[in-house]
């Protein structure tokens, strides 16, 4: 085992292309998504009505080193702030396989 | 007589599973369709209309009525969300006001779709290339509404984080709904008769039925989401009757300006009183993201929609029997 940043994220799903390709761009290479998932928060409730389908989220799970992490964390920033959602950083082991 | 239009329209299943299903909301009855499903539901009806649009323009062919009548439809959809912006500046902000506008300007495939059964139950037809100029009225008032958006909303935003114009284009003119539908209409105009033939039950026995249920998840959304809209008042209220009203009237005097026959007028009234509440507010979240969607898509789909498919069909059947 070693020690890994986890990065968790709740996005509004319309923004879910644009987070990865940033996160990418930080150079994290792996991660997980759950499309479709629903919430409530400072905008409300988040239903996953099919049909209008911006009142909807995604979560994003990401484990990576401290430096990508905070490089991630400053460049998703600003999507959080125009779509809501959160973004949890946490101390995790990474199990080798 | 015209008490029939009004009875013929509301006893149409459709309408009536639309009202079932705001009926389960308000009775708070467990009542759900699965997302997945709601979604091949939609797809299955843009689907659907496409390819007989795309059979009956195999069967007219191209001709100079036909592109009239599109740029017709085109101009219209371009120049609601300038007067619908201007009109709900007076209450809202830029953003707001943009994306509401852009909302008015675009059209809904389902309430053209409702209308398409309404025809077929009272016996009057309508081309089928009016499906294209459905599918060319999605985009332009996108375009304009984050045009408007952009040229008047205070300098200070934050400029980086909104779409660029690729993207917005591509949301525009690609996005699945407008794609799948010219797509099958294209297909349906190649294929022709031997198509038509080979795809029958499934595109137009299941065609009610299908529609039947769509609508019934339609009216549990809309149901849901029409308390949002209390929140905001009589003013967006009101504008959510009067707007597609007006938008229709327009609508109709281009259509007897360009001489359409009575089932292409009262598609044209459709499709202008319409407004959209799938592609354009999934282009609003991301290019006007201030804009609140807790305005925008209630206003579409809980009022606007059901006034068009009870009310606002036969009345605009009524106004085109009177005047042509």
């Amino acid at each position: 085992m070693y020690s890994v940043k986890r990065l968790e994220i709740v996005i509004d799903r319309s923004y879910l292309n644009r987070l990865l390709k940033e996160l990418e761009n930080c150079g994290i290479e792996g991660y997980t998504v759950l499309d479709q998932v629903r919430g409530k928060g400072e905008r409300g409730l988040r239903e996953s009505d099919a049909l209008a389908d911006i009142f909807t989220n995604a979560y994003i799970l990401v484990a990576c080193s401290e430096e990508t992490a905070e490089k991630a964390v400053a460049a998703i920033r600003p999507l959080l702030k125009m779509s809501g959602g959160m973004c949890l950083l946490s101390d995790a082991q990474w199990v080798r396989h | 007589m015209q008490l029939d239009l009004f009875l013929s329209n509301l006893l149409n299943p459709p309408v009536l599973f639309f009202f079932l299903g705001m009926a389960a909301v308000l009775c708070r009855s467990d009542l759900e369709i699965p997302n997945a499903i709601t979604k091949a539901l939609s797809l299955y009806l843009l689907f659907a209309i496409g390819f007989k649009g795309g059979h009956a323009l195999n069967q007219s062919g191209l001709s100079v009525e036909v592109i009239v009548t599109l740029l017709t439809a085109i101009v219209l959809s371009a120049i609601v969300p300038f007067y619908a912006y201007w009109l709900l500046r007076r209450r809202l902000g830029v953003a707001d006001a943009a994306a509401i506008a852009a909302t008015y300007g675009s059209i809904s495939a389902v309430t053209f779709i409702t209308a398409s059964a309404y025809l077929d139950k009272v016996g009057v037809d309508y081309s089928g290339y009016l499906v294209a100029a459905m599918a060319l009225m999605e985009s332009p008032a996108i375009i304009i509404g984050v045009m408007l958006y952009r040229r008047y909303r205070d300098s200070t935003g934050d400029e980086g984080n909104t779409s660029d114009w690729g993207e917005l284009f591509r949301d525009a003119f690609f996005n699945g709904s407008v794609f799948l539908i010219l797509g099958s209409m294209v297909i349906g105009a190649l294929t022709g008769d031997k198509g038509m033939t080979a795809l029958k039950p499934f595109t137009v026995e299941l065609f009610t039925g299908v529609l039947c249920l769509f609508l019934l998840d339609m009216g549990l959304v809309a149901a849901r989401r029409l308390s949002d809209l209390l929140r905001g008042g009589w003013f967006l209220g009101g504008f959510s009757i009067l707007l597609p009203l007006f938008n229709a009237l327009l609508a109709v005097v281009l259509a007897a300006l360009i001489g359409l026959s009575e089932g292409d007028a009262l598609m044209l009234m459709v499709l202008a009183a319409s407004a959209s509440y799938i592609a354009v507010p999934a282009a609003m979240r991301l290019a006007i993201p201030d804009a609140n969607p807790s305005l925008y898509v209630p206003m579409s789909l809980a009022i606007t929609f059901p006034f068009n498919i009870t009310f606002g069909i036969p009345l605009y059947h009524m106004l085109v029997k009177t005047l042509w």
